[in-house]
């Protein structure tokens, strides 16, 4: 199966990870739930290959 | 307050779990198709006060001079009525599932113990345990629910007969422990031993704070339900969640063993040392058993 991490990115670009996904329909089925947020319009959200997903506080400190 | 945290349906209404029966060419899960009366009971159990989860609120409502007061209150009624543990907090999104909304201001989570020497008697044991209390948390709940729309204030249970509320992110906040690799949240007390029922309200209450006392370091280094895990489901690597450490399962790894066989698995939880403090012997003999299979369940198991 496909593994697919959906993260959010705040507004001060730290990286929080959402979850583990397993396919892209389901990652994007859960972003689209986050995007329609209304008290979080400032997030935006990746969805990232789990090969690709950069780990723990590197991950964090990347986008700050 | 909408939610930001996705809940994982349960059974064929997971897209993940579906998939991979279907692979096997059956129409469901094993472990959900094969199950015992006892079981059906307890489930029966939660579903049958689902509707009481939320309700009349008392029109003449208890004025609220002392929140110290009434938050020992709130936590004596929950002990008298079984809570092992009792914490409360404010609501935030991550402890709201994602698609949901919950307008209450406080969340009060209340745990019961498992009896951890089930371990002994196999996976049966040991679900037929967990399901006795998940139908204990989710009749307390109800009860202390109903107990404060009586004080005036609206409040709304939160349990496997339903819910719109996280566990993990609730149990940190109100310093019940902290997040464990195998994925469930250690007590100092009771390890993971123990299952959730909350209920969500506007009775103004005052706040517990998260506790630390190093688990997270210590999963660094402890690797045990890593080990001993029969589908390699635990991974090495964390991620980071709303600043928190957090080892995601691999659930296809895990429903190979715990939702393709009849049998219960729960042994990430079982074999955490953090069981040892409160069953010392019980956990010694269950690691032995372990340790006589080599630590990894047998693939026929």
């Amino acid at each position: 199966m496909e593994k697919l991490y959906v993260n959010a990115v705040g507004p001060d670009g730290e990286v929080s990870t959402v979850g583990l996904f397993y396919s892209e329909a389901e990652a994007q089925r859960i972003v689209d739930l986050l995007r329609a947020n209304p008290e979080r319009p400032a997030y935006r959200y990746e969805i990232v290959p789990a090969e690709r997903h950069t780990l723990s506080e590197k991950n964090t400190q990347r986008t700050r | 307050m909408h939610g930001i945290t996705p809940r994982r349906e349960q059974g064929m209404a997971d897209p993940v779990l579906a998939q991979m029966v279907r692979a096997t060419g059956a129409t469901e899960s094993r472990h959900y198709a094969a199950v015992k009366p006892v079981i059906q009971a307890y489930r029966a159990s939660w579903v049958k006060i689902a509707p009481r989860r939320d309700g009349h609120v008392n029109a003449t409502r208890a004025q609220v001079t002392d929140s110290t007061a009434v938050t020992a209150q709130i936590k004596a009624k929950a002990v008298e009525m079984g809570a092992d543990l009792i914490g409360i907090c404010r609501l935030q999104p991550q402890m709201i599932d994602l698609g949901s909304a919950v307008e209450h201001e406080f969340v009060i989570a209340c745990c019961v113990a498992e009896d951890y020497e089930k371990v002994l008697g196999g996976p049966d044991a040991v679900e037929e345990e967990a399901m006795r209390t998940y139908a204990k948390c989710a009749e307390l709940a109800t009860e202390l629910a109903e107990y404060i729309r009586a004080m005036g204030y609206p409040a709304r249970a939160h349990h496997n007969g339903g819910s719109e509320v996280q566990a993990i992110p609730i149990f940190y906040q109100v310093g019940f422990g902290e997040l464990g690799r195998h994925g469930s949240l250690i007590n100092e007390t009771y390890g993971a031993s123990f299952r959730p029922g909350f209920v969500t309200t506007d009775l103004p209450m005052v706040e517990d704070r998260p506790r630390e006392f190093g688990v997270q370091d210590f999963c660094m280094n402890c690797n045990v339900c890593q080990r001993n895990c029969p589908g390699d489901a635990i991974p090495q690597d964390y991620v980071m969640t709303h600043g928190i450490k957090r080892w995601l399962i691999d659930l296809e790894k895990c429903y190979p063993y715990s939702r393709l066989r009849e049998e219960y698995c729960h042994l990430c939880v079982d074999v955490c040392p953090y069981n040892v403090k409160s069953h010392p012997d019980t956990y010694k003999a269950l690691m032995k058993q372990r340790k006589q299979v080599g630590y990894k369940t047998p693939k026929s198991y």
